[in-house]
């Protein structure tokens, strides 16, 4: 329904001053809503916080093959090019032996000791090698796999012990619990946002309706009087918007402590990572989603709950 | 102007509201509704403003059937149409003079038309000075009579009272029911219910008597007889 600029100007008014003279439902309300968007925020930063933990732990893993001396370096190649034909393979990296060396030389250039030995060594110690990253954890068993297929044993290094110098045999527990891990519990924090998530709607939808329900009187006699149904629900929806915007000014308020307290007991858990720092670093989205959903939360509610008002 | 149309409302059976109750209002006309307690004279007010639906029959006002106006048109009609609740049912959340007003926004009219209008009629029924109290800080009177000023302010084509002086004094009685007369002079149609005998046989005007949901009388000079 079109509403006039005289008639939008007196919606406006009327909602603050509705919100003012409603006092404490109003107050009540906001604190509902800030618990709401509270969790909603917490969860948002705590599983993207959690997501960026676990996909840098992803990032970690890999499996490197190291191969002989001898090794032809278009075999090699060959073998990269094959692995990057895989579905499951997301990268392959090739090193070789010169350049392992150049790196070694790097890492250790004020370790004089260990540039020492390497010079009576006069031949490279060290091999070629592919790093090879998976798309998802779980598919380095089949890399693995492939490599051990037995069709590469004339290039792939072999160890004191005649076992293949595949990284992922030597890692292989690690590698799928971490996994499994992993996958579950990205798993268990999307289902747990979502049912908080859903509570909290829940919540702060009742609230809002009880308050509205409080005016069912008011609204029928606005009927009466021969007010349009826009510019009854209208001073409501602008309450909605204060009730969003104010309660997201306090989560934020809210959320930068809860965040600095969360940081500091769990930053021996999560090592580099510091939740807090997350947070700040993301301020911005963060505050913009804590607003879209308030003040969504606020005007949707208000907007369903009045519906069943608007009947006279 | 305003056609009762075999109108019943039976709210269960032990409650029979209006029973196949016909007539019609001509423009300007100033009928009064008369009738002992649970007569029906609220619901007859109530069905012509859509505020409920009748068992059978039709409201009309002028050509349009009130049951058959789609919802988005409703506001349009009762705009046209002031009315005194028996409860008032003043908005407890705004003063005096913003229920007064609120009709007036309603009705989409400009700001300086509403601050002219809002105080003449606070002046008219003599609330001046209470004009920035809320519903809960006025007396029964006091309420009336703003809700008076709410039914008159936009200036309707018909003006419904219930019982719109069962709260005053003889003095603030009369002041109100020679103001229903002088808009009613001035070109408004005017249904007034009440139970109140003397009003009745001083106005001289038509009187129809409702009992137990029937019309038993309906009478151009009436007076009151139960
Ligand atoms: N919502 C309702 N549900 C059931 N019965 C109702 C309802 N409203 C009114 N009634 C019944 O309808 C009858 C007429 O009521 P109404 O309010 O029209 O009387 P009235 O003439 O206005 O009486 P009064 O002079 O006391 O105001 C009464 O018997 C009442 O009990
Ligand atoms: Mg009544």
């Amino acid at each position: 329904m079109a509403i006039d600029k005289i008639t939008f100007r007196r919606i406006l008014k009327w909602g603050f001053i509705n919100f003012f003279r409603n006092g404490v439902v109003s107050v009540a309300t906001v604190l509902v809503i800030s618990l709401s968007i509270f969790m909603i925020g917490g969860v948002i930063v705590g599983s993207s916080f959690v997501s960026a933990v676990i996909s840098s732990l992803e990032e970690k893993i890999d499996i490197s093959a190291v191969f002989q001396d001898t090794a032809d370096e278009q075999a090699i190649l060959f073998l990269k090019a094959e692995l990057e034909k895989l579905p499951e393979v997301s990268s392959v990296k090739y090193t070789s032996a010169e350049e392992a060396l150049a790196i070694f030389r790097e890492r250790h250039k004020d370790d004089p000791v260990v540039l020492e030995s390497l010079k009576i060594l006069e031949e490279n110690p060290l091999f070629s090698s592919l790093e090879i990253k998976a798309k998802n954890p779980s598919q380095y068993e089949s890399i693995s796999k492939f490599l051990e297929s037995g069709r590469y044993d004339n290039i792939l290094g072999v160890d004191a012990n005649g076992q293949k110098k595949i990284t992922y045999r030597q890692n292989q527990f690690i590698i799928d619990k971490l996994s499994f891990i992993l996958s579950t519990s990205r798993k268990i924090g999307f289902s747990v946002s979502l049912i908080l998530a859903l509570i909290a709607l829940m919540v702060a939808y009742s609230t809002v309706r009880l308050a509205i329900y409080n005016s069912k009187d008011e609204i029928s006699v606005m009927q009466l009087v021969g007010a349009s149904r826009a510019f009854i629900r209208g001073p409501f929806l602008v309450e909605g918007v204060m009730h969003g915007v104010i309660a997201t000014v306090f989560t934020s308020a809210a959320l930068y402590p809860a965040f600095w307290l969360i940081g500091r007991k769990t930053s021996a858990l999560f090592g580099e990572f510091n939740i807090f720092e997350y947070f700040i670093s993301n301020i911005f989205q963060i505050f913009f989603i804590l607003l879209f959903s308030g003040v969504l939360l606020g005007t949707l509610s208000a907007y369903i709950a009045i519906k069943r008002y608007l009947k006279v | 102007m305003i056609y009762f149309d075999k109108v019943s409302k039976i709210y269960s059976p032990t409650s029979i509201a209006l029973e196949d109750v016909s007539f019609n209002i001509a423009p300007n006309e100033f009928v009064s509704i008369v009738g002992q307690s649970g007569a029906g004279k609220s619901t007859l007010l109530k069905l012509l403003l859509a505020e409920d639906r009748p068992t059978s029959g039709k409201v009309f006002f002028e050509s349009n059937d009130v049951h058959a106006i789609p919802k988005h048109e409703l506001p349009a009609l009762r705009r046209r149409i002031g009315a005194v609740f028996q409860d008032y049912r003043l908005l407890p959340h705004k003063t005096a003079y913003e229920n007064i007003a609120f009709a007036l926004e309603a009705a989409g009219k400009e700001e300086e038309d509403i601050k002219s209008d809002v105080p003449q009629v606070l002046e008219l029924v003599g609330l001046v000075d209470k004009a920035w109290h809320f519903p809960h800080e006025l007396s029964g009177g006091e309420k009336q009579r703003v809700a008076i000023a709410r039914a008159i302010v936009s200036r309707p084509d018909v003006v419904i009272a219930d019982e719109p002086t069962g709260n005053l004094d003889p003095l603030n009685t009369w002041d109100i029911i020679h103001l229903l007369e002088k808009i009613n002079d001035l070109g408004t149609t005017v249904m007034l219910a009440t139970h109140d005998k003397e009003i009745i046989n001083s106005l001289k005007r038509r009187v129809v008597t409702l009992e137990k949901g029937r019309v038993v009388r309906d009478e151009q000079r009436g007076r009151y007889v139960l």
